[in-house]
């Protein structure tokens, strides 16, 4: 099978997920306790006015009927209007997503930075002194919760440094860059931890498999094996893991985009949940959907390209 | 029957008051709040961070002092209620406008009161139901009610009876009064009030600018704001805004939590203010003589729910939650802040020999069980079911815990699937009619969903709703506070004050008691 068409198959399977996904959360949503009238109105309201309000957003109507509405309104790409912001979804999620995809791309391209080479190193010196002190920092990074240590950043290099902002997203490029490099690292210093352990145990597993020992007897430069041989094998598990991250990432920032005060969908899922606002919700959820399953797909297509004998599966 | 004074002698009796530190103007602030606002408008705010700014934007026919009680002018120079309480006529100022210069007329007092008491678009409707008729014939506005109405001059001096544009509602885009409202919010604001809004980034940033045809007048004889603006953050983490602050990035800070308090008090780059409010915190217990599951419930019983009373040292919650920046209930229906609020200092004041006198009385059986509903990740909740659970062990209570989130809290509340769960309050209104209607008249929403129901209590309640003698609507709210305290449907806990830090160049400041944020005499030291 070719590229592209292996692509374009890949593309369509979007579509049953993007279905399964709408019935699961239109169902889910409505099996909370609790309704958007009585999170709006909770304690100042009769039973009337509640009535009242339930009537305004329709949620008097049958189950199906308020389907059929749903769906009929994402097929024409209205997500319909927040309950709690009282504006159209797909408005406020455009207004949202930037500052998380930002975060998150910032995020990975720390993750990479810092748990690549640490990975090779920790990998070539399997077991030594190099390798435990290596392993042993990240565990902490990994054990030690993220809004404490995004509070501790902010305390010392914000507060009291002056070094940065305390929190906020700034409004150009380069204001985004400053703002969000505080929450960045804080989010890196937890998956960074995940990836270097990752690549750590593919190194040492390629390392001694027979193809690299049959490239160091041709006599090939230690670059060459390295690079060539090692890092494009090692990579392939590797690139799985940081795909599943990015979807994590996308939606799960948001204990770092409370702490550090930066507008993404996070809080906003958050806020809608506790809201009862079934649009935002449906709406949040629908577009994280779409979200993870490009990342998945792109992923997939790298990891074709790293190892050419995963393109007929 | 009544006639208000002129404003400038309020304002010189303020002036008299304050030291004699001259007023600075301009500048502008930037205030860290903890939650954004959706849509700031008289009738579409249901939520607090919107209810707290409408009066900002648009100026109310009356206004109250920063008590919260005294009625004073504001839009209207006079009031007028008749003999009968059948109507009220005011007189709008001379010359007064709105934000783009044009005049506030009659015509803009009818459409936003008949707007505002509107059941089918606003949420608020119901505190204007006496309303009949608004009209107007140049500047005398008559309120014609189909009942006598006790509350109606307090409600022409709340947010949700604020003026705003007849022409400006006319002119904008949008199908519904809903859609014209937000789209006025958004582009070609017009509002009445000392501020106008500039721009809003949902979530990030929303920017206040002075009104420049704003009428009331500052100390220096000037009309207000002193401000040229106010910025306003959106930080909802605690710890971030008070860092926010402590960085000097921002001027205030709202909603400090208690255990804070004494750390910025001792700052002295930071005013530590802490405003008396309406905010109750107390909570339901289930009266009814079946739990929802059908087995029977000892809290039907009064005796019990006054033991529980009895067993709960107030004191100790105010400084384990609030770190002391609070106080016990002193009426068990209202803070005591609110008008017509009796107050015989803390009532069920801690008295185990009480609690266990009475819980013997009632014949429960020690190890009686016992669930608290609390709000799941509130650092509050937990300090009060751990205090509570060793309180009432020493009555043989065994207090167990039930963890929901608000929306399902709001709906056992509803259902009755409860025995005691945590819950809170803030008046909207500073007379006693909607907190004694949530609270304790039935047919609203059975006494805050306890299923407590009084036929003397409701009675009075009613009565008291279109009494228009102040002496005897006293006499019925302090009758009605007895029964309520004596048949204890609560367990009564305490008043927490509005904590709000503000740098120390920042004066003039207020939150009001119903948490209205006011800014239009707030000024910057330089």
């Amino acid at each position: 099978m070719s590229t592209i068409s292996y692509f374009l198959s890949r593309l369509l399977q979007i579509i049953p997920t993007f279905l399964i996904v709408m019935v699961i959360i239109f169902l889910l949503v409505r099996a909370l306790p609790g309704d958007p009238a009585i999170a709006m109105a909770d304690a100042k309201a009769t039973a009337e006015q509640l009535e009242q309000i339930r009537q305004r957003l329709g949620l008097d109507q049958p189950l199906w009927v308020q389907f059929g509405i749903f769906v009929k309104n994402v097929f024409t790409g209205n997500l319909g209007d927040s309950i709690l912001l009282k504006a159209p979804v797909t408005q406020v999620i455009i207004e949202r997503l930037p500052a998380s995809g930002f975060l998150t791309l910032y995020a990975v391209l720390f993750s990479l930075l810092i748990a690549g080479p640490l990975a090779f190193v920790a990998a070539l010196n399997r077991n030594s002194w190099v390798d435990t002190s290596i392993r042993s920092i990240f565990q902490v990074g990994l054990s030690t919760p993220v809004f404490y240590i995004g509070l501790l950043l902010l305390t010392f290099l914000a507060a009291r440094m002056r070094w940065f902002p305390v929190g906020g997203y700034g409004t150009t490029f380069l204001e985004h860059m400053y703002h969000l490099l505080l929450p960045a690292l804080t989010v890196a210093l937890y998956t960074s931890a995940i990836i270097m352990r990752n690549l750590r145990s593919s190194v040492i597993e390629v390392v001694d498999a027979e193809y690299v020992q049959f490239a160091r007897a041709k006599g090939l430069p230690e670059r060459i094996v390295l690079g060539r041989h090692v890092l494009r094998n090692a990579l392939i598990s590797t690139v799985t893991l940081l795909g599943l991250s990015i979807g994590n990432l996308m939606s799960g920032t948001l204990v770092t985009e409370t702490v550090f005060a930066v507008p993404g969908v996070g809080r906003l899922m958050l806020d809608a949940i506790f809201a009862r606002d079934y649009p935002l919700i449906q709406g949040l959820t629908l577009t994280f959907a779409v979200l993870v399953s490009i990342i998945f797909l792109l992923t997939d297509m790298i990891q074709a390209w790293l190892d050419p004998r995963l393109r007929v599966a | 029957m009544k006639k208000l004074l002129m404003a400038t002698v309020a304002a010189a009796a303020m002036f008299s008051a304050v030291p004699s530190m001259a007023i600075e103007r301009g500048g502008s602030l930037t205030f860290a709040r903890y939650d954004d606002s959706t849509l700031i408008d008289p009738i579409y705010a249901d939520r607090n961070p919107d209810i707290w700014m409408v009066t900002n934007l648009y100026d109310t026919l009356l206004r109250t002092e920063a008590d919260g009680k005294t009625v004073t002018s504001g839009l209207a120079e006079s009031y007028d209620v008749a003999e009968d309480g059948q109507s009220v006529t005011l007189t709008l100022r001379d010359g007064i406008m709105f934000s783009d210069g044009t005049p506030i007329e009659g015509k803009d007092v009818v459409f936003s009161l008949t707007r505002a008491s509107d059941a089918d678009l606003s949420p608020w409707a119901g505190l204007l139901s006496s309303i009949e008729e608004v009209s107007a014939d140049g500047n005398q506005i008559t309120i014609t009610l189909n009942q006598p109405d006790p509350t109606i001059v307090l409600m022409l001096a709340t947010f949700n009876t604020a003026i705003v544009s007849a022409d400006a509602f006319e002119a904008a885009s949008g199908e519904t009064d809903q859609e014209k409202a937000q789209s006025i919010a958004i582009d070609g604001f017009v509002g009445s009030g000392p501020f106008m809004m500039k721009s809003h980034q949902r979530g990030t940033l929303m920017q206040f600018g002075a009104n420049p045809h704003y009428w009331r007048e500052g100390e220096d004889g000037q009309p207000l704001p002193y401000m040229d603006g106010i910025n306003f953050l959106v930080i909802p983490d605690d710890a971030t805004r008070i860092l926010k602050l402590q960085a000097g990035e921002v001027d205030a800070a709202e909603f400090i939590p208690f255990a804070r308090v004494g750390e910025l008090e001792a700052d002295p780059n930071i005013n530590m203010e802490l405003f008396p409010s309406t905010r109750i915190i107390y909570s339901p217990i289930n009266t009814r003589e079946t739990r929802a599951d059908g087995s029977a419930n000892p809290l039907a019983d009064v005796k019990l729910r006054q033991a529980l009373n009895y067993a709960t040292n107030k004191d100790a919650l105010v400084q384990l939650v609030l770190q002391g920046a609070g106080k016990p209930v002193s009426s068990g229906l209202m803070a005591s802040t609110t008008q017509l609020a009796t107050d015989n200092g803390p009532i069920y004041q801690y008295d185990l020999d009480k609690a266990k006198a009475l819980i013997a009385e009632a014949g429960v059986p020690d190890g009686t069980e016992l669930t608290l509903t609390i709000l799941a990740g509130s650092a509050d909740d937990a300090i009060i079911l751990s205090a509570l659970q060793q309180m009432w062990s020493q009555i043989g209570i065994d207090l167990n815990v039930e963890q929901v989130d608000g929306p399902t809290r709001g709906a056992k509340n509803r259902s009755g699937e409860f025995d005691i769960h945590t819950y809170g309050w803030v008046n909207d209104v500073n007379d006693p009619a909607q907190v004694a209607g949530w609270l304790g008249y039935y047919p609203t929403a059975k006494a805050v969903g306890t299923g407590w129901n009084n036929e003397e209590f409701n009675s009075l309640y009613e009565a008291s709703n279109v009494e228009m003698d102040p002496a005897k609507r006293a006499e019925q709210y302090a009758r009605m506070q007895a029964i309520y305290n004596e048949a204890a449907p609560l367990l009564f806990m305490y008043e927490t004050p509005f904590a709000v830090a503000l740098s120390a160049d920042v004066q003039g400041y207020v939150q009001t008691p119903l948490g209205n944020n006011e800014f239009a005499s707030t000024w910057i030291e330089r």
